[in-house]
């Protein structure tokens, strides 16, 4: 596997040459990944809400926002701007600490799940050896906010819905870490770069989607609920509970849920095409086809393609996945919240152990196939 | 043992089928995508009201003659007669008529019912205001001829979906004159006025 365009190195190569000590190189360069994550994050919840309000609004056979800018590209912004100049109010006899720190341990672990997400071989913030499991453990501090939020803003409905959150999140992780286990096994490493190059040999064929036909749709449910989104989105039911844990909540800590939800949903759909629809790689190999065409894959400009094409198709399965969650919104009816524990607990995990089982029997059988 | 392999079995004829709905209902929506949107916009387009829609009510004063039939079949007595009797010319004279469209349903009792057609149904639907006094509509108010969407020049008028011509699902853009499908009212009368001039010679013959 040849290592492409390490933009880190060059820019400390760069900074060194022009004559600072490499230490001050790296330091210089540590924050530079980490804004452009947290600058990607946002504008891809901007992407997320703006694609949510026209496929729904498309689906319902609605226009949608239409006077915002072209399209309505701008109604995102607007609505965030709206959110960030309102009153900020804490409702009388809540608990302000907790009120107040609820939103911000909802979005922060969210936010920093983008650590392990990779656009590239060296396009990646930290290629941690523990990156699946970062992301399921910082996953597990959710409901804490959330619980926290419905707690102290002393409303039943937001207690009610934290306490569902919590339950739905608690119940649901189980069998999506589970499922994202499977692939660890098959590829021998948490690190998503590893995942990824694991699946990148055979193009389209070689992704994990074929090898893990029930993995994929077990995290798909799983991911959805984790996100609380339509089919679970039970916590913020607003037929029953007005808006779950988010009753109380204006301005901008309400904007803190509603990005964290979004950030959150286009994180699972990264993860998701990053574990099953092999992350960055093309259909067919990108060296596949350099070499038809008869370029080296080690050419500057063929890198420059390389890692374009890496990124665009990172985001077009993304995406794919964000229209797919969406479209399921406007399908599927809510789940009772016995339903969704039955299914959580008495179909999804068993099922899933039953996957883990099988993957592993099947990589001492077929060691070539799966991952030996 | 058998037993439980059966059980296995149907639990996952269930998900499957229930997989199969799923994806049933997702090629609903997503066939929906390609469809035209159905939205009306608002204040700029407004759509024309039928011939029988039943919107404010419209009074003629000089018409009435003061019976309160009107109050007598309206649900919950609503228009206010106020008359007195004039004994020079022995005839109820009207002094003030109001009706309150706070309260109002719109049935249209009293439009049926009036004897000299002095009310009448207006196409009139924005009746929004500050204060719920102000929907109490006196004489003068009810008086008021109705504005129409198609005179409006700030509107675009469109049509409702059984008065565009036939095949047509779009209301923008019609060409001028078009017409909707079927018969226009005028014509259906035309025509039942010639099947009863051809029918009556044949049954004067066997009278």
């Amino acid at each position: 596997m040849e290592s492409g365009i390490d933009l880190q190195s060059s820019a400390i190569q760069l900074l060194v040459d022009l004559g600072l000590p490499s230490a001050l190189a790296k330091v210089l360069w540590l924050p530079l990944p980490m804004a452009l994550m947290l600058v990607v994050a946002t504008v891809g919840v901007l992407i997320a809400v703006w694609l949510e309000r026209k496929i729904s609004a498309a689906v319902q056979q609605r226009y949608g926002p239409e006077y915002a800018g072209p399209l309505g590209v701008l109604q995102p912004v607007a609505d965030g701007l709206k959110l960030l100049f309102k009153e900020d109010i804490v409702p009388d006899r809540a608990d302000p600490w907790l009120f107040t720190i609820g939103p911000a341990i909802v979005v922060i672990p969210v936010f920093l799940s983008y650590l392990i997400v990779p656009f590239g071989q060296n396009l990646v913030v930290t290629d941690l050896g523990i990156g699946a499991f970062l992301w399921i453990s910082l996953s597990s501090v959710t409901p804490i906010g959330l619980l926290m939020s419905g707690y102290s803003s002393n409303n039943k409905y937001a207690l009610i819905g934290g306490l569902r959150a919590a339950a739905q999140s608690i119940s649901y992780e189980i069998p999506l870490a589970l499922s994202v286990l499977a692939i660890v096994m098959m590829s021998n490493s948490l690190s998503t770069i590893d995942i990824v190059n694991q699946q990148a040999d055979h193009g389209i064929l070689g992704w994990n989607i074929w090898r893990q036909p029930v993995g994929f749709i077990i995290f798909w449910i799983s991911a959805l609920a984790e996100t609380e989104r339509l089919p679970f989105d039970l916590p913020e039911a607003e037929e029953e509970l007005v808006a779950g844990y988010q009753t109380e909540y204006t301005g901008m800590k309400f904007a803190l849920f509603y990005l964290g939800s979004y950030v959150n949903l286009i994180l699972s759909a990264l993860l998701f095409s990053v574990f099953y629809l092999g992350g960055w790689s093309f259909p067919i190999p990108v060296n596949t086809l350099a070499a038809w065409i008869g370029v080296s894959p080690d050419v500057a400009w063929v890198q420059v393609i390389t890692a374009a094409i890496g990124i665009t198709m990172v985001l077009v399965k993304t995406y794919a996945l964000v229209f797919l969650a969406i479209l399921l919104r406007w399908t599927t009816p809510r789940v009772r919240i016995d339903q969704l524990l039955n299914l959580g607990w008495k179909f999804l995990l068993p099922v899933s152990l039953a996957n883990l089982l099988i993957t592993a029997g099947l990589k001492l059988a077929f060691p070539v196939a799966f991952g030996g | 043992m058998l037993k439980f392999l059966k059980q296995v079995g149907d639990y996952a004829k269930e998900s499957f089928q229930a997989a199969k709905y799923i994806g049933q209902g997702l090629s609903v929506t997503f066939d929906h995508m390609r469809r035209r949107p159905v939205t009306v916009q608002y204040p700029y387009e407004k759509i024309i009201p039928s011939e029988r829609y039943r919107g404010r009510i419209h009074f003629e004063f000089d018409k009435c003659i003061a019976c309160e039939v009107c109050v007598r079949v309206c649900p919950i007595n609503l228009p206010v007669v106020d008359w007195e009797f004039n004994k020079a010319q022995k005839k109820k004279q009207l002094n003030h008529y109001s009706i309150d469209f706070g309260v109002c349903i719109f049935c249209g009792n009293c439009v049926e019912y009036c004897p000299t057609n002095c009310l009448s149904m207006t196409e009139e639907y924005e009746l929004s205001a500050y204060d719920r006094h102000e929907l109490n509509y006196d004489n003068v108010a009810l008086g008021r001829l109705p504005e129409k969407v198609t005179l409006d020049p700030m509107v675009t008028p469109l049509r409702e979906f059984a008065y565009l011509p036939k095949g047509v699902m779009e209301p923008h853009d019609l060409p001028k004159g078009a017409q909707r499908a079927g018969k226009r009212p005028e014509d259906i009368l035309e025509d039942l006025k010639q099947d009863k001039a051809a029918a009556a010679p044949v049954s004067d013959d066997k009278a």
